[in-house]
């Protein structure tokens, strides 16, 4: 007989972190993502070498909440769930919509695609940036870090063995408008080429906040503060560059590869004029 | 792992591997052989099954996840009055080719009307987009759930 | 009069109908109610006494001796099964028989089958399949035709790496050529292309200790059954083949469904048990064939008038490792070659050269969409060159009535481009939105393709390969049977066959039978291809059952047999490409309009329509499927589907990776037939199946040229190429 996969499924959130404590299980939401990457030929018993928690049924990793200064949400919430939730921010909501297929958004999970950590999951942009931060959990309590410093690499992140994704905190700002686009294979159900995020706030003619996040052109996420920095709070009309300049900054930090799905040139170009167009429709707006 | 659900009406429990595909349980195990496969990686939705009433792909659904959830297949659907108005729509649309997606369309057609009994046609387009179909452009489908939508007292 | 009897049908959603056939109306689809409810049975819902499952050994390397193959030790009730236990030739039966069950000494392309391990667990098979050590001493492949030249790298195939190498004169083109005014060249490529039939490829082996029979998902039963008598070496009557329901096929269960139909009949002698193939997506994928990818490169003498005088065209297809039906691909094209224009001298020179790579085969339009493409593209920015409009200048050219083919035959029909042209026109706009998009920087277009397809087999095929027999059978229970060879496989075949003979019968369609083709119970009517199920099979079908139709009063069992006849006025000669190459065509005429996004490169597409000349419809609703499935098809070959090799492996491995259009991408087309009656056709029927799909990526790519206001030269128009082309001109 082929190996059998050691399975839990805790009753609580407790329970869960022991069972991660005491054998290291892989946590699995809807498994959207897991069933794929440990997937055998047809008929065979997908297997991920380690055993595996199941916590997507769990209540308290399965809500939104919403704080007079933050929005917290549940790891395991599926996108449809978030689809329909008031305090959930229009851009991650015009991202949810973007994203996969509906069978997809029914299973998957925004902690899911968090902890998948690909260069193309397709709410890492949003959530750079929207700022969020992560609340990690185990059985001795709880950290929180920002994503910026929770994805560390393709796949890779600062998930111990023991902590389980518990809650994404989405602080509450002040936004004038988003931009949000995904250059996919096609118009539904792709992966992501380029997604591009974009937040701005504009008052008294001046950008007092600008945020730039581009998900599958590196590694992990680009997004660069210093950058943001030189736009804000910075009189339009004493702006000493050009948007086409301000956008060429960014070129060191698109390091996009060619595969399967675009090349390293198309990726890096287009994201340089997205880039540009986003700088100069914010840069337009009156406030 | 023991694991209980409902499949297509009637309480079930199996003894396996929690990390099974659904899939392989309900064409294996229960031969529900309506249920097809034709990616095995969640992009082609032949083998979608109603879970809860949502619509979900069973080959990247572990079989231990669904503890306690009702599980509709076409098999259980196509004793409905429901799938009589989408089956009849569907065939004078033109819907229908080589069938291999067909009970997964179903599916998702029942999926999206018992949520939006009135769809627009973007509605409808952007419900069924997690199924894939080779044969007929999606013209046929499309026009097909628009006319079983159209069934009086259906919806 | 004639004007009124050639009027336009529309089908869904257009103009209402004016005259029409009474067999044209559409009637319940008669597979529909097993399909929907997942009542069809299809090749992975068989299941047998006592069956084993299998699970194929591929080569992961693109070329090399195989030195030695070290196998475990095998658990009860599992075998291994490779090319000694081939009772028969070690060959595939296509055109030759070069291709092995199993490789033997040597691999070809990644994913050449090596061994089959089969029994009763697919996890114990995985386990075995994962202990399995192959190892290889490299030779150096070939991956594209430059490496033919490379004398460091040994040939593939003959001499010189070509499958096959042909040339077609048709008047003193050295002439035309010489005294030209200048002469405009253009090269043209179109990528592979995977045919994502939803269902993917398998085959149920069973053996009774005399006879063998084989289950599967195909298009070909008698192609299937002629690989087994080879691979077996039996006599016919120990062999029977099965067609189980098919999802989906569109050419690529032509000729590969032979090559895992040996592989189950040698477990299943092996084993003396049933024995079941399944393939999942991937590996489909892997070692599945493809459409050809083409380079095209296409020469016009012009004289100073702007005439064309005579053209030269240069066709290289791409076979990867083996033959298969590429040399018939070939010969498709180049007789497209000059598309429906009438130019008065060519020389068209082909060849397909090997690879080692994913063989390429049969694929709907098999061979002429690239064709289209090149010659479409080439007349448009011919014509831009001339600063003439694209579809006036095309419109000049069109053939006629009695003016020569490539291969020197006769349009003996009436063209109805000029009438069909018209009426695309008017209902896409298609003029004003061209001068106007011309003019404005507005980043949209418009494109217009004229094609044809020629309707079955090419020249003399179906009188001397072929020899297509159909039986129609009264049993004693008063219904009426259709015993052919033809499968359903979601083209409607169920469904035109019985309305052909219930229409000539005079009675209902439940009266008339079909069920899946068995080879002990039908004849050889040919195998279900070059759109030629309706006219050919069909037309037999309607003789025999003018014959039924007269002796239905007798009591019991009455059978007839129809064999065919070539109509008189096909003349061809296969030797020299000389004569009429189709008995008739099947014409069409797309517009597409689109938009391209200034930024991502995106080709949105607004708007498609088509307007098609197939001879009398058989059935309104499910010619409408054909279209609108094969514009879909074409659409997505136009645009999104990519599908690249990397040194002999292909980069896209899944339908992840490799991208259909979903039900989000494109807008539902616009067409109307006009039924121009042919009348060796059944009630005037001519093709239909593959024709949607020739003439979609050139109308696509025309459309993209409007709106960037620069040449397209390459399938798919994907944003990365734009970008790039672009880019490099700046």
């Amino acid at each position: 007989m082929v190996t059998q996969n050691v399975v839990y499924r805790p009753g609580s959130l407790e329970e869960a972190y022991r069972l991660r404590t005491d054998t290291g299980a892989l946590p699995l939401a809807g498994g959207t993502d897991l069933m794929v990457r440990y997937r055998k030929t047809a008929g065979l018993v997908p297997d991920p070498g380690r055993p595996v928690l199941f916590i997507g049924h769990l209540k308290d990793l399965r809500r939104v909440e919403e704080r007079a200064e933050e929005v917290r949400i549940g790891s395991c919430t599926t996108y449809t769930e978030l689809l329909s939730q008031k305090a959930v921010p229009e851009i991650l909501k015009r991202c949810i919509t973007l994203l996969a297929s509906p069978p997809i958004r029914n299973r998957g999970t925004v902690g899911g695609n968090i902890c998948n950590s690909s260069p193309a999951g397709d709410t890492l942009p949003v959530l750079h940036a929207l700022e969020c931060s992560l609340v990690l959990g185990n059985i001795r309590g709880e950290r929180t870090v920002p994503i910026d410093r929770f994805i560390t690499g393709p796949g890779e992140n600062a998930l111990s063995e023991d902590e389980i994704l518990k809650e994404i905190v989405i602080p509450k700002a002040a936004f004038s408008g988003w931009c949000y686009r995904k250059i996919g294979t096609r118009r539904a159900n792709a992966l992501a080429k380029i997604s591009f995020a974009g937040l701005y706030l504009i008052e008294s003619g001046e950008v007092h906040d600008i945020r730039i996040a581009i998900g599958a052109v590196a590694p992990t996420v680009v997004r660069s503060r210093e950058i943001e920095k030189t736009i804000i709070r910075i009189p339009r009309t004493s702006l000493q560059r050009s948007t086409v300049e301000m956008a060429a900054r960014y070129r060191p930090l698109i390091r996009p590869i060619t595969d399967q799905r675009s090349t390293t040139g198309y990726r890096a170009g287009v994201t340089l004029v997205l880039i540009e167009q986003f700088l100069t429709a914010v840069l337009q707006k009156k406030g | 792992m023991k694991i209980k659900f409902t499949v297509n009406g009637r309480p079930e429990t199996v003894d396996t591997d929690p990390m099974r595909r659904l899939l392989d349980v309900l064409r294996d195990d229960f031969g529900f052989l309506g249920v097809k496969e034709g990616c095995g990686e969640g992009e082609c939705g032949a083998c979608s099954v109603l879970v809860n009433g949502e619509i979900v792909f069973s080959c990247i659904t572990p079989v231990g996840t669904v503890e306690g959830s009702e599980i509709l297949t076409i098999e259980g659907y196509r004793n409905t009055e429901r799938y009589r108005a989408i089956e009849a729509a569907m065939e004078e649309a033109g819907g229908v080719q080589c069938g291999f997606c067909t009970p997964g369309f179903v599916l998702a057609a029942e999926a999206l009307l018992r949520k939006n009994p009135h769809p627009s046609e973007d509605e409808i387009r952007e419900g069924i987009s997690g199924n894939l179909c080779r044969c007929t452009g999606y013209s046929g489908i499309v026009e097909g759930i628009k006319k079983a939508a159209e069934s009086e007292g259906v919806w | 009069m004639k004007e009124k009897k050639k009027d336009s049908t529309a089908v869904r959603g257009g103009t209402a109908s004016t005259s029409r056939a009474s067999i044209s109306g559409p009637v319940p689809r008669q597979d529909a109610p097993g399909k929907i409810s997942g009542v069809a049975s299809y090749i992975g819902d068989l299941c047998f006494e006592g069956m084993l499952y299998a699970r194929t050994l591929r080569s992961t390397v693109p070329r090399a001796r195989i030195v030695s193959i070290d196998i475990p030790a095998m658990p009860e009730g599992y075998f291994v099964v490779d090319a000694r236990d081939v009772p028969g030739k070690n060959g595939v039966h296509m055109l030759t028989d070069e291709q092995p069950f199993f490789a033997e000494e040597r691999v070809n392309y990644v994913g050449e089958p090596i061994l089959l391990v089969t029994g009763p667990e697919r996890g114990k098979i995985d386990q075995i399949l994962r202990g399995i050590r192959v190892e290889y001493e490299e030779i150096p492949p070939v991956f594209g035709e430059e490496d033919s030249k490379n004398p460091r790298i040994p040939p593939l195939f003959g001499e010189r790496n070509l499958f096959c190498e042909y040339e077609i004169r048709r008047g003193e083109v050295e002439e035309a050529f010489f005294d030209a005014d200048f002469v405009f060249e253009g090269c043209y490529h179109t990528g592979a292309q995977e045919h994502v039939y939803l269902e993917p490829q398998g085959t149920a082996g069973v053996f009774d200790g005399e006879r063998v029979t084989v289950y599967g998902s195909m298009q070909c039963p008698y192609y299937v059954k002629t690989a087994l008598v080879g691979g077996l070496g039996w006599k016919e009557d120990r062999i029977r083949v099965v067609q189980a329901t098919t999802g989906g096929a569109f050419g690529g269960k032509e000729e590969y469904p032979s090559i895992i139909a040996g592989h189950v009949a040698f477990a299943a002698i092996k084993t003396g048990r049933p024995v079941l193939l399944v393939f999942d997506r991937a590996e489909d994928v892997v070692c599945t064939t493809k459409r050809h990818p083409s380079l095209i490169r296409m020469r016009t003498a012009v004289d100073d008038r702007g005439a064309i005088r005579g053209m030269e065209i240069d066709i290289a297809l791409d076979g990867g490792a083996y033959v298969g039906l590429s040399p018939v691909v070939l010969q498709r094209a180049m007789f497209a070659a000059t598309g429906v224009y009438r130019i008065p001298c060519i020389r068209v020179k082909g060849r397909v050269f090997a690879t080692n790579s994913v063989p390429t085969g049969a694929f709907r339009g098999f061979g002429a969409p690239q064709a289209f493409f090149a010659v479409e593209m080439h007349m448009h920015s011919l014509a831009e060159k001339l600063r003439k409009d694209p579809l006036e200048f095309k419109r000049s050219y069109l053939l006629s009535m009695g003016d020569p083919t490539v291969t020197d035959g006769r349009m003996k029909q009436e063209v109805p481009l000029p009438r069909m042209i018209d009426r695309l026109c008017k209902l896409s706009g298609y003029e004003k939105k061209h001068r106007a998009y011309k003019k404005e920087k507005t980043r949209r277009g418009i494109g217009v393709s004229l094609f044809f397809h020629g309707c079955a087999f090419t020249g003399s095929g179906e009188k001397d390969k072929i020899k297509a027999k159909v039986l129609l059978k009264k049993e004693d229970d008063e219904s009426v049977s259709i015993l052919v060879s033809n499968v359903e496989m979601g083209q409607g075949a169920q469904t035109t066959l019985k309305k052909i003979v219930a229409e000539t019968l005079g009675c209902g369609l439940e009266r008339v039978r079909y069920d899946n083709p068995d080879t002990d119970r039908v004849p050889d009517s040919g195998p279900t291809v070059a759109s030629r199920t309706v006219m050919i099979v069909g037309g037999l079908l309607a003789k025999a059952a003018g014959r039924l139709k007269r002796r239905m009063d007798e009591k019991g069992e009455v059978k007839i047999e129809e064999r065919y006849v070539q109509p008189p006025h096909i003349e061809w000669d296969q030797d020299t490409f000389t004569g009429d190459a189709y008995p008739v065509y099947s014409w069409g005429a797309n517009a597409v309009e689109v938009e391209v996004d200034p930024v991502t490169f995106e080709v949105r597409v607004i708007g498609v329509w088509g307007i098609y000349d197939v001879g009398t419809p058989i059935d309104e609703r499910i010619v409408g499927g054909q279209i609108e499935g094969g514009i879909s098809q074409g659409l997505g070959y136009a645009t999104i589907e990519l599908l690249q090799k990397e040194n002999g492996r292909l980069r896209q491995k899944n339908l992840t990776d490799y991208i259909i259009p979903s039900s989000m991408d494109f807008p539902d087309p616009v067409y109307e037939l006009f039924s121009s009656s042919y009348e060796h056709g059944p009630f005037g029927a001519k093709c239909a199946g593959e024709l949607p799909f020739v003439g979609v990526a050139p109308a696509v790519a025309a459309a993209v040229q409007n709106a960037i206001g620069r040449p397209v030269r390459r399938l798919p128009v994907s944003p990365e190429y734009l970008f790039e082309a672009e880019h490099d001109e700046d």
